[in-house]
């Protein structure tokens, strides 16, 4: 079967090339790999490799000519005498549809362009254009990668996209078709893979693309997702200098102990001597370190009435009262120690509930997260315990209760006591004028 | 002792080593009857001659490819750049001439040259007479760097690159022509790759070259004040580098600062950090600072040329918050 000899995109914003030279007559036996023409952009003069063996047949460019990119210029036959019908090459008349095993809509063929100098095919990260939709000569068409670099590839051409011929993920040889632009909007526009596809002409082309290009299709790397990681919760790891940890480690002392100290991180020298004067946790009592540490004691009285009557407006638009709670105690964790970090809303009788809510985030948008707490908000208002004193846990602990018509806001545990103090009032501010916290 | 000129310290560097040795002379534009725009080789002319002290055409790679020749065929040339900006237009004589000749012919031919010139910003001379270029010409092996912080560094760093049988640059700040400083009559040397430890700390370690080395001093008093105890280290070479007096310093305050009036990215400060980080992680207690000139072109602004360059004030800002652990939600 014949193959196409195409005018080649050598360039990103070319869209004709001057065809210098033919470097073989007609009827000449090739080879892929010869130099088939040379040809010449804005930019510089190259030679054109054949891509397939065969006979140099049906020429249809003159040398000297501007011939678009795109545009058939020879044929590589199976016999010298070549095919006799070579494609139209006049610029205005789209190139012939496609070969005839495959129905593809009318239109101009896009090829995957030659990005580089020394590289053989490029890997599609994306179309930015769907089936069917109406591109501009300039518009982005899609994104592609190299081993050098990723680059936007524009359209070339005003029209529809018609056809879409390799999915995003595949690699695809340089010069293959991968779209088709029509200059009418298409009844039913094509999209497809090329690894699902007998694909037309050029598949059958250049080897070693055809081998990688299942397997690059396999494991295609998904497009790159503009995404930041999450940042690490904090008790994942210990934040410390090098000299502390290694200080640390030569005197056999667990920065662990500080953090259930709830000092705050992360740790220098200096707060090795708070280390090194903690007592020392007696054997058996390791499971319980917070029952030995002084116990830090805040307690806040406010007015009952205007959360009850925020949390009865929450569940008429069907968001929970917890979501509220989470967001009040993580916005006024954040607010006092500039701490990020998930709040566990627990209460008894059923297991904690973990919120991770962001800074402005509606609380109708709070889900349950699967998160280490940083605080829990021990929800006690149901009960008929009125005051605690349970000594400090690892993470800060406050508890709300009732008294009448009187909430009452309890902190238990370690954290540095401006930081403490300013928590709680955010907090009781926060209850008693619920909606300061939305604004 | 008496007091004198960095200026003047320069000078009489200059001219003890013209007498002591005949193969040294001087070339560059306007050395001679101006003795320069800095008035910094007045005189000289006088007692040895145009001969000697050779004024040039304003053809920078002309002339300090003329004293690649002459290094390399037995004198001892100190070339004369009037700005430090102009290193760009002798690139290719100092970089891939003057720097290799010794290494390519197998030690065979030596470039005994000095290239004398200037940094320094906040005098209003615009951005092409403002630059503080010295790292440009550290990066490449071959050259040796030296960055005299006063006038008794001047004089025997100056004599010291005189000596040297490879090609020196020496970065003189042209607004410290006239700090004077005490500067004994004797002759004296100041070795290479050699730190001066100008002040003894025990909390945090600054580290600056040139201008620098006052600013670092201007805020470890500041600190003091806050009972806080600098160590201030001057390189004197920054090629080579005193590695060991800086690493040495850093394992006892763990804790370190490196000041350049070079733009910050990509110059001095980054590198010794890297070392310092590389090198004595384990004694860090602190993230290693950089602090150089803003990556801007150097404004003809007054007000806003001062705030490009590194500040005692702000030095001390910066250390204090290293010194009391407050730089983590800093960065």
């Amino acid at each position: 079967m014949p193959h196409e000899v195409i005018m080649p995109a050598l360039g990103m914003a070319q869209d004709s090339g001057v065809l210098v030279a033919w470097l073989k007559a007609p009827g000449d036996p090739v080879k892929a790999g010869d130099a088939l023409m040379e040809v010449e952009t804005d930019k510089a003069t190259m030679e054109v490799e054949a891509a397939h063996d065969g006979y140099l047949t049906d020429l249809c460019a003159t040398e000297g000519e501007a011939v678009p990119v795109g545009n058939v210029v020879a044929m590589i036959s199976e016999t010298p005498e070549g095919s006799g019908t070579p494609a139209p090459a006049a610029d205005d008349t789209p190139a012939a549809a496609a070969p005839a095993a495959d129905a593809l809509p009318e239109g101009r063929q896009i090829i995957m362009p030659a990005l580089g100098m020394a590289q053989d095919s490029a890997l599609i990260v994306g179309w930015s254009v769907a089936p069917g939709d109406k591109v501009g000569v300039d518009d982005v068409l899609l994104e592609v990668e190299t081993d050098k670099s990723t680059m936007e590839v524009p359209a070339g051409h005003d029209g529809y996209l018609a056809a879409v011929l390799a999915a995003e993920g595949e690699d695809v040889p340089v010069g293959e078709v991968i779209a088709i632009i029509s200059d009418t909007k298409p009844d039913a526009p094509v999209q497809r893979s090329r690894a699902d596809t007998p694909v037309p002409a050029p598949s059958d082309k250049a080897e070693t693309p055809a081998k990688e290009a299942p397997a690059a299709s396999a494991s295609a790397p998904p497009k790159p997702s503009p995404k930041p990681a999450p940042i690490a919760a904090a008790g994942d790891r210990i934040l410390a200098s090098p000299k502390a940890r290694f200080l640390a480690a030569q005197e056999g002392l667990d920065l662990a102990r500080l953090v259930a100290h709830g000092v705050p991180q992360p740790f220098h020298v200096s707060d090795l001597d708070t280390l090194r004067a903690l007592p020392t946790d007696a054997p058996g009592a390791a499971a319980a370190p917070a029952a030995t540490a002084a116990a830090q004691r805040i307690t806040a009285d406010l007015p009952a009435d205007a959360f009850a009557a925020f949390t009865a407006w929450l569940a008429d638009e069907g968001v929970s009262g917890d979501a509220a709670l989470a967001s009040f105690a993580a916005a006024a964790l954040r607010g006092a120690s500039g701490t990020e970090g998930a709040v566990a809303v627990d209460r008894p009788g059923s297991d904690p509930v973990v919120f991770a809510p962001q800074p402005g985030q509606p609380m109708g948008a709070l889900a349950p997260a699967d998160a280490a707490p940083a605080l829990v908000l021990r929800d006690l208002r149901r009960t008929a315990i009125r005051s605690m004193a349970l000594g400090a846990e690892a993470v800060p602990v406050p508890s709300l209760t009732t008294d009448g018509d009187r909430l009452c806001l309890t902190l238990e545990g370690r954290l540095h006591p401006a930081h403490a103090i300013a928590m709680i009032d955010a907090i009781a501010a926060r209850l008693t004028d619920p909606l300061r916290h939305i604004l | 002792m008496r007091e004198i000129t960095l200026s003047k310290a320069v000078n009489e560097a200059i001219a003890e080593e013209m007498r002591r040795d005949p193969t040294v002379f001087l070339m560059g534009e306007d050395v001679a009857e101006a003795g320069t725009p800095f008035k910094v080789l007045a005189g000289l002319v006088d007692e040895f001659g145009t001969e000697r002290v050779i004024d040039t055409p304003i053809s920078e790679p002309g002339f300090v490819g003329m004293a690649v020749g002459a290094a390399l065929t037995g004198s001892r040339p100190i070339v004369d750049l009037m700005f430090g900006d102009f290193i760009f237009l002798v690139m290719d004589q100092l970089c891939n001439q003057a720097a290799k000749a010794c290494y390519m012919s197998g030690g065979k031919l030596n470039v005994p040259m000095v290239l004398r010139t200037n940094l320094g910003a906040t005098r209003r001379s615009a951005a092409q007479h403002s630059q503080s270029l010295h790292a440009l010409v550290a990066h490449i092996p071959g050259l040796k760097v030296a960055m005299p912080s006063s006038a008794y560094e001047a004089k025997g760093l100056m004599k010291t690159a005189i000596r040297d049988n490879n090609p020196v640059v020496i970065f003189e700040d042209k607004l410290m022509y006239q700090d004077k400083a005490p500067v004994p009559e004797g002759e004296y040397l100041i070795p290479f790759g050699k730190a001066n430890i100008k002040r003894e700390g025990t909390d945090i370690t600054l580290i600056g070259v040139s201008s620098m080395v006052q600013v670092a001093e201007k805020a470890a008093d500041l600190l003091a004040k806050d009972g806080i105890s600098a160590e201030v280290i001057d390189p004197r070479t920054i090629v080579p580098l005193d590695e060991e007096t800086i690493l040495a310093s850093v394992r006892k305050t763990s804790r370190a600062i490196v000041i350049d009036e070079g733009h910050q990215s990509y110059g001095i400060t980054g590198e010794i950090a890297s070392r310092i980080t590389e090198k004595a992680f384990y004694h860090l207690d602190a993230p290693v600072l950089r602090m150089g000139a803003m990556d801007v072109p150097v404004p003809f602004s007054p007000a806003l040329e001062d705030l490009t360059v590194p500040t005692p004030e702000a030095v001390a800002d910066r250390a204090r918050a290293a010194v009391r652990g407050e730089l983590f939600h800093a960065a």
